[in-house]
């Protein structure tokens, strides 16, 4: 009976639909559908379906964006659930992101926080125009495994080295990995400024983060 | 120019320029013409617009610079980052829905509206320096792009392309005639070219049904509108091995089509080798790896690489980048003139 429920957030996320992904998230905890199972194997699996199609261009952006927040608002719904229930919910780690100071555009950046956070790592997102100072300051507080930095204009990206220098500066270097994405950016980049990994779209940057932190590449 | 008429085959050889950004922090400093001051003061932005002709032959000059200029007219608070020199952006976004916009009533009102005035200002003193010397370009940043990233939430913007395509059609059928309006009054001034800016519809961000439904018509319309000749630009991945939007921007009716680097130029070659009323190809050479990086032999490979693959317009792919040396401009120049001297 719960796979009912489940498929039916699949359904919804792989289908593009909002609201449906919200009532069918609502019927699922009324049935008693314990949320880590909905989360895992209902919406995360919609949006592996949707990603895949994104991979092989039958799908674009908005479409994934969509499907992103028809997975995002179920999880709004199934995620306070989570402390009540049986099972204990495992992260695969901390994320802290943010867009670099000087832009307030964060398609990519919301995307990535999306995918990890179904993925099941804790994503603690800092929003857009993120200054250098505040990025370090946040390393500290937070204590994330990873920092993610989205720039999305040339000018700005090269802030990112500014981010990496300071937390050099602050010895907190080695406490974290540092993943960066973006438009203008790219692995040779990541490369030049010393960053650990360089994610093209939100996909990609759910295997980064695993990859960095030792996680096992996909589970099926 | 006689490239824009379709007459390569008579001119000696090809020409040197960029159609879209030619500022530099290096020209800022020769001319005392700095960001913010060169966005509003048209002295100093045509000089800045100037500049690289002046210091490395560049065959163009153009203005304005940053993609704000016709959100700012529908009521976009700018942001030009005072006392520093970072490309505008806005400070929020204003509308949810096209009747959010603030639409003039009278379509030739935006000519006096936000930097309007001031581009076309800065057109009549390059004009009046550079007529029968060097073309000047002005560009616009067309609605697709405008809307959806400086008076819309991008991210709604794009969901709402699928969610709601009612929505995008209204702020586009709204708008376009304004444009249009706008891109008319730069040609007034005596701007030679007109780059249409569509940079937003490449395969990163919609699939080309979308570009068909939701951007082309009012794209078509925009490009009827304004006075010829008009180089349509657009960013972004244009092509893969199953899908393209090249030949869809051809028919929007621009003489001229240019893209950058993420686009294989003898694939986007074959393409507009077969358009009806595109007939020449540009951009495609790395602003950032190539002219911004350098060193010069790369440059100057470039440059005949991008000849060798079909270009008509060997120039970068986009605006050259801020930190740019002039000395690269340079040989980006002198590369193309030598380069493309014996094909006459």
């Amino acid at each position: 009976m719960g796979n009912d429920f489940i498929q039916s957030l699949t359904e919804a996320v792989v289908n593009y639909e909002v609201e449906d992904a919200v009532s069918a998230a609502k019927r699922a905890l009324e049935a008693g559908v314990d949320p880590v199972a909905a989360i895992e194997e209902g919406l995360a699996k919609g949006v592996r379906i949707v990603g895949d199609k994104f991979g092989a261009e039958e799908i674009f952006l908005p479409e994934l964006m969509v499907a992103v927040e028809a997975m995002k608002q179920a999880m709004t719904i199934l995620k306070p659930a989570i402390n009540k229930s049986s099972r204990v919910e495992k992260s695969l780690g901390r994320v802290m992101i943010g867009t670099i100071e000087g832009d307030i555009h964060d398609i990519g950046k919301s995307m990535v926080g999306a995918m990890l956070t179904v993925a099941g790592f804790e994503v603690v997102d800092l929003g857009t125009d993120v200054s250098v100072e505040r990025f370090i300051a946040k390393v500290k507080e937070v204590e994330p495994d990873i920092v993610g930095m989205s720039a999305l204009m040339t000018t700005t990206m090269l802030r990112m080295k500014d981010v990496i220098e300071g937390l050099r500066k602050e010895g907190l270097r080695e406490k974290v990995k540092v993943v960066i994405g973006g438009v203008p950016t790219s692995s040779e980049w990541a490369k030049e400024i010393g960053a650990d990994g360089h994610g093209w779209n939100a996909m990609e940057a759910v295997k980064v983060a695993k990859r960095l932190l030792h996680q096992p590449e996909e589970r099926s | 120019m006689d490239i824009l008429r379709g007459k390569k085959k008579q001119i000696d050889r090809l020409p040197a320029f960029n159609s879209v950004g030619t500022y530099t922090a290096d020209c800022m400093k020769a001319f005392d013409a700095y960001w913010p001051e060169a966005h509003r003061n048209p002295v100093k932005m045509a000089k800045l617009g100037a500049a690289l002709h002046r210091l490395a032959g560049l065959e163009s000059v153009v203005v304005p610079f940053g993609l704000t200029v016709e959100a700012e007219v529908f009521g976009a608070p700018v942001n030009f980052f005072e006392d520093s020199v970072k490309w505008p952006s806005v400070k929020k976004f204003i509308a949810k829905e096209a009747s959010d916009l603030k639409v003039p009533s009278r379509v030739d009102d935006v000519r006096q509206l936000g930097r309007v005035p001031v581009v076309c200002e800065a057109i009549r003193i390059l004009k009046r320096e550079f007529e029968a010397e060097v073309p000047v370009i002005a560009y616009l940043c067309c609605p697709f792009e405008s809307i959806g990233s400086f008076l819309v939430d991008s991210a709604d913007f794009l969901k709402r392309c699928i969610s709601e395509p009612e929505a995008i059609h209204e702020f586009m059928r709204v708008t376009t005639p304004y444009y249009a309006e706008i891109a008319n009054s730069f040609k007034e001034a005596g701007a030679d070219i007109i780059t249409l800016r569509e940079e937003a519809v490449s395969l990163n961000n919609i699939h080309p049904k979308h570009f068909d439904s939701l951007v082309k018509p009012y794209l078509k319309k925009l490009v009827k509108e304004v006075k010829p000749p008009r180089i349509l630009h657009s960013c972004g991945q244009l092509w893969s091995p199953n899908l393209e939007v090249i030949s869809k921007l051809t028919e929007c009716g621009a003489e001229a089509l240019t893209i950058e680097e993420s686009t294989p130029m003898e694939k986007a070659a074959e393409i507009v080798s077969k358009a009806e009323l595109t007939h020449a190809l540009g951009g495609n050479i790395s602003a950032y790896s190539v002219i911004h990086q350098g060193p010069k032999e790369k440059i100057q490979k470039s440059v005949e690489l991008a000849i060798a693959k079909g270009s008509d317009m060997p120039m970068p792919g986009c605006d050259f980048w801020l930190e740019t040396p002039t000395e690269h401009v340079r040989t980006f120049v002198e590369a193309v003139k030598d380069l493309s001297a014996d094909l006459g």
